[in-house]
């Protein structure tokens, strides 16, 4: 049976009068990666963010672990923050006066890693995700693709237990959207597990679980095997399935 | 609709700049204010009571002077004002000053008492009764009601008693800063107390009659002040019977001194407040101009023109300062008369303010020309934004190469930030080495004060000293009263000091006589002997003299040559005197009357004030006087005040300045501050992050303002002080003056950006989803 890592029950978001998230109910397993998918303005951005902890819950219940989170103090969300989870933006949000290495290195720095362990290991970030070239350039001097890859590495710097990605290659070509969706996969073969954003149906493949929000409410679930590269029939099982919910 | 968006958009900083504006105008406007009601207020005055365009004070009054007097070509009258000198006792304190005695009949209505805080005419002075200068009030703590006792007699020990019923506006002796108060009195008192002086015998009297004479000049006569009073002393004898003479400036100089300080002090303040609030608003649009550059390029691109967006900033920000100096211009003239009356006890005076409208609207428009260009400038960016470079622009930075570590991430991140965005805190530099600057000239000014006002003591005593015995007559013990004087403190040092009215090349000044002249302060040259005498800086400018200039000096009939050995420091009489050896002074005057005073330095300084009160208490005939004065405690007050005043100023100015620069810096690195916490740093380690930068640029802007003011503070003091006399001026190092200043200004504004950084915590990382669901 999987572990549950994170779980959300009757979660509810509301901005002002306005009902974004209706009372969801939702487990995420360690070592899966799942996605969300939905269209624009559906609510999943929200979702992942009330269930990362980043936004407070307008009611239902969080639990990390096991712990009950919903509460859980400012310091206590920071150190989540530092130690266990891990984000990646649509756009790359990295910080503009530090190089890629260092803005990988920040993370790590600010999260659990010593001195000497930020440094090898945001060097074999940085060679996996092949970023040798620009890992001195600032962010301005980049390509997205190059950013963006950057901005992976430095949610796995931690080795986080799940990292969280909101639409990492809705910005991006569709080369870089590759190099990218490659990257999340290694992660997740890896070990990594991953909840991923998304109404993309190329990005949506690479998850193992996929879940289907509309109107605020999750409305149906597909498991898929484990990505191993591309696969006609997992695709068309996913093609399916979206067709079957009107997309 | 733009400017109404700009200004929702932009309330923070309007309010931020609208107040630094108006502190900058309510600082300004109120000392210039104060500082030209004092002048018309003194100058109707001394014109109204009647002050000449110099006065002569006699003792006594011989037959003819006043004929004689106008008989010179060159003066048109002379106004005679009969005067008592007497020592007096308040409230068990012994002046070591005598008291002017005047008649008040009511006649002419020209002086004012205080009620209420208002100027109003004197109806009568009933017998019995006293009007005293409200300097008295902060020397001698005198209240209304209380008796002031004025000797008359030595072996009788008789004394004329009188109920102080008011004050009055002295404007020719009012002012702490001159030791001799005018008292006003009925006729027939005077009259009484005149006859008790006449009748007695000299060697029993202890009052004494004079005059003052107030000598007019011709409008056509041509004469400069200096060689008018040169011809008097030259054509008459008058020399043999004036006690001092001040002219109108002389006069003008002593009544505002405290005024003029207290208000050049503040106006250089607004200097430097007008170029922090220059730096401040200067910042404030470069940030916003690169915080609304896409909007702008956006609108650019909508086919709104650069000058139009340009507009509505330079209405926005031009707006906020004239309001600013509107607003803080309407209390100046509140905020003067609640300061005039503040300083009445040292000044002497309720000056009446008014809006000095001739003064304030060039100053006025002046300001809004310069805010006016500097935000045109300022804003010529907006014009020069290409809309679609602009929209595509990514955001850039810079390269910088140091480590990140892990124990000092905080700093790592806060040097990082200085040194890629430079230019946004060179404006913060500037201010703390301004503010730095100029609190460290204020502190160094503080410093050479003293807490009891020993800066002005030496600078206006001829030398240092504990405590000074003048012996009246033979029948004084002095061994007596030096056996006394030991018993407090052992005396270290003692030497005997005359202060002599002689004439220099004709000129009127006091010769300060030394029997030991290694006493003087000597600035320039070298100290003088019998053939030479010492002068002041402002006798050397008025008198155009330099060191080896030889000069006539005069006294009692008799006049020798004397070659100027050098210059030496002494402000008493705004630094008319000159200083003189024993040898050199004995051969124009007599040396063998009671003219020394004997100047005691002890071991313990401490010990002074007791004996002081002791030997005033339990000897008569003789005058004991302390290094000090009177109304130096009201002045040391009020220029203490001064000080707390500015310091709280800056601090205000500190506040709203961090307000400003720290909501512009966290309004522009929100997103930045978003991602530092979704990586997991907490709200207060990106506080002290973001104080830390402001320390350590304040650091940096402290060390350049400690610097100039080690380089350029003295110097700028001295050159402010040289206007009133005082030759010279050194502040030494000390807490209040080097200390205070480097410390506070970085820990407030550490402090400060601390507190405002409070925004951080309110930074959500739902900032970043809210622009991923755009």
């Amino acid at each position: 049976m999987k572990e549950v890592i994170l779980s959300g029950k009757g979660i509810t978001k509301s901005f002002g009068e306005n009902i974004v998230l209706h009372g969801i109910d939702v487990e995420i397993y360690a070592g899966d990666f799942t996605v969300i998918m939905g269209s624009s303005g559906s609510g999943k951005s929200t979702l992942l963010y009330a269930l990362s902890g980043m936004d407070r819950l307008s009611g239902g219940q969080l639990s990390y672990q096991g712990k009950d989170i919903t509460n859980a103090s400012e310091k206590e969300l920071t150190q989540l923050r530092a130690e266990e989870f891990g984000f990646v933006f649509q756009r790359t949000h990295l910080i503009s006066n530090l190089t890629l290495l260092e803005n990988i290195q920040m993370a790590g720095l600010i999260g659990n890693l010593s001195e000497k362990e930020t440094k090898l290991r945001a060097d074999d970030l940085i060679n996996w995700m092949n970023l040798n070239g620009a890992k001195d350039r600032l962010p301005s001097q980049v390509s997205g693709g190059e950013a963006q890859r950057a901005a992976v590495a430095r949610a796995a710097i931690n080795k986080p237990t799940i990292l969280f990605a909101d639409e990492p290659t809705g910005a991006l070509n569709k080369a870089n959207s590759e190099e990218v969706l490659n990257l999340l996969s290694s992660l997740h073969e890896a070990g990594q597990s991953v909840l991923l954003v998304t109404h993309d149906r190329e990005a949506a493949l690479r998850g193992n679980r996929i879940l289907y929000l509309e109107d605020g409410a999750i409305i149906s679930g597909l498991e898929l095997p484990i990505y191993a590269g591309k696969d006609r029939s997992r695709e068309e099982k996913l093609s399916a399935w979206l067709e079957g919910l009107g997309w | 609709m733009l400017l109404k968006a700009a200004i929702k958009k932009q309330k923070g900083s309007i309010a931020q700049v609208f107040l630094l504006v108006f502190l900058l105008s309510l600082c300004l406007f109120s000392a210039l204010t104060i500082y030209m009601s004092g002048l018309n207020f003194v100058e109707n005055e001394m014109r109204r009571l009647g002050f000449g365009n110099f006065t002569i004070w006699v003792s006594g009054q011989p037959e003819g002077l006043e004929a004689e007097l106008e008989s010179i070509p060159g003066v048109d009258h002379v106004l005679s004002q009969p005067l008592i000198f007497v020592d007096y006792e308040i409230n068990g304190s012994y002046s070591d000053n005598e008291g002017q005695l005047l008649t008040y009949d009511g006649s002419v209505p020209y002086h004012f008492q205080f009620a209420d805080g208002t100027l109003q005419p004197i109806p009568e002075i009933l017998p019995g009764t006293v009007y005293i200068s409200p300097a008295l009030s902060s020397s001698f703590d005198v209240q209304i009601g209380d008796t002031i006792q004025f000797e008359l007699t030595r072996s009788s020990n008789e004394t004329k008693s009188l109920t102080v019923v008011g004050y009055f506006a002295d404007a020719f002796m009012g002012s702490s800063m001159i030791d001799m108060k005018s008292f006003l009195i009925n006729e027939s008192d005077w009259t009484e107390m005149k006859e008790v002086i006449t009748q007695t015998a000299e060697v029993d009297v202890l009052g004494r009659t004079g005059a003052m004479l107030h000598v007019f000049q011709r409008a056509d006569s041509g004469l400069s002040d200096l060689d008018f009073h040169r011809q008097i002393n030259e054509s008459t004898d008058i020399p043999l019977y004036t006690e001092f003479t001040y002219g109108q400036q002389s006069i003008l100089n002593y009544m505002l001194l405290l005024q003029n300080i207290l208000s050049g002090f503040f106006i250089a303040f607004s200097v430097v407040l007008l170029v922090i609030c220059l730096i401040i608003i200067g910042h404030s649009l470069s940030v916003v101009v690169e915080q609304e550059k896409q909007d702008m390029a956006v609108l650019k691109a909508m086919g709104v023109s650069g000058s139009g967006l340009r507009g509505i900033y330079l209405t926005l920000y031009g707006g906020t300062v004239l309001a600013g100096l509107l607003f803080g211009l309407a209390p100046a003239l509140g905020v003067a008369g609640l300061l005039a009356r503040a300083m009445v006890s040292s000044t002497g005076l309720l000056v009446a303010v008014s809006f000095p409208i001739g003064v304030v609207l060039p100053i006025l428009l002046g300001l809004l020309l310069l805010f006016a260009v500097f935000l045109f400038l300022r804003t010529r960016k907006i014009l020069l934004i290409a809309p679609m470079q602009t929209i595509r622009e990514t955001g850039g930075g810079k390269r910088i190469t140091s480590a990140l570590r892990k124990r000092f991430l905080g700093l790592d991140i806060a040097l990082r930030e200085i040194r890629s965005g430079k230019r946004k805190y060179i404006a913060i530099c500037m201010i703390s080495a301004f503010l730095v600057l100029f609190l460290s000239v204020i502190g160094r000014m503080g410093t050479w004060l003293g807490s009891n006002g020993e800066g002005l003591m030496n600078t206006f005593s001829v030398a240092d000293h504990d405590l000074g015995v003048q012996p009246f007559n033979e029948s004084v013990p002095m061994d007596e009263i030096e056996r006394i004087i030991n018993w407090y403190s052992p005396i270290q040092e003692t030497y005997e000091l005359a202060m002599q009215s002689v004439t220099v090349n004709g000129q009127e000044y006091t010769a300060n006589v030394l029997n030991d002249t290694k006493w003087f302060h000597v600035l320039s040259g070298k100290v003088c002997d019998g053939n030479s005498i010492l002068i002041t800086d402002t006798v050397a400018n008025e008198m155009g003299l330099t060191i080896g200039d030889t000069v006539r000096v005069a006294a009692n009939g008799r006049m020798e040559t004397y070659t100027v050995s050098g210059t030496y420091q002494c402000a008493n009489g705004m630094g008319s005197n000159i200083g003189m050896s024993l040898e050199g002074y004995s051969k124009i005057g007599d040396i063998t009357g009671y003219i020394w005073c004997y100047h005691y330095i002890l071991e313990n300084s401490s010990m002074r004030d007791y004996a002081f009160v002791y030997l005033q208490e339990h000897y008569r005939g003789i005058d004991v006087h302390t290094n000090s004065w009177s109304g130096l405690s009201g002045i040391v007050f009020v220029m203490h005040t001064l000080i707390g005043i500015i310091y709280l100023v800056a601090t205000l100015f500190i506040l709203v300045s961090v307000a400003l620069t720290a909501s512009k810096l966290l309004q522009s690195e929100t997103g930045k501050m978003a991602i530092y916490k979704s990586m997991g740093m907490s709200s207060g380690r990106l506080r002290l992050s973001f104080a830390l930068r402001f320390l350590i640029v304040v650091i940096i802007g402290t060390g350049i303002g400690m610097c100039f003011s080690t380089f350029f503070g003295d110097p700028a003091i001295g050159r402010i002080f040289k206007m009133f006399g005082i030759g010279e001026f050194h502040s030494g190092f000390s807490i209040l003056g080097t200390i205070l200043p480097m410390l506070a200004i970085p820990l407030l504004f550490f402090i400060f950006a601390l507190v405002f950084s409070a925004k951080l915590k309110q930074v959500s990382i739902v900032k970043l989803i809210s622009e991923n669901e755009e």
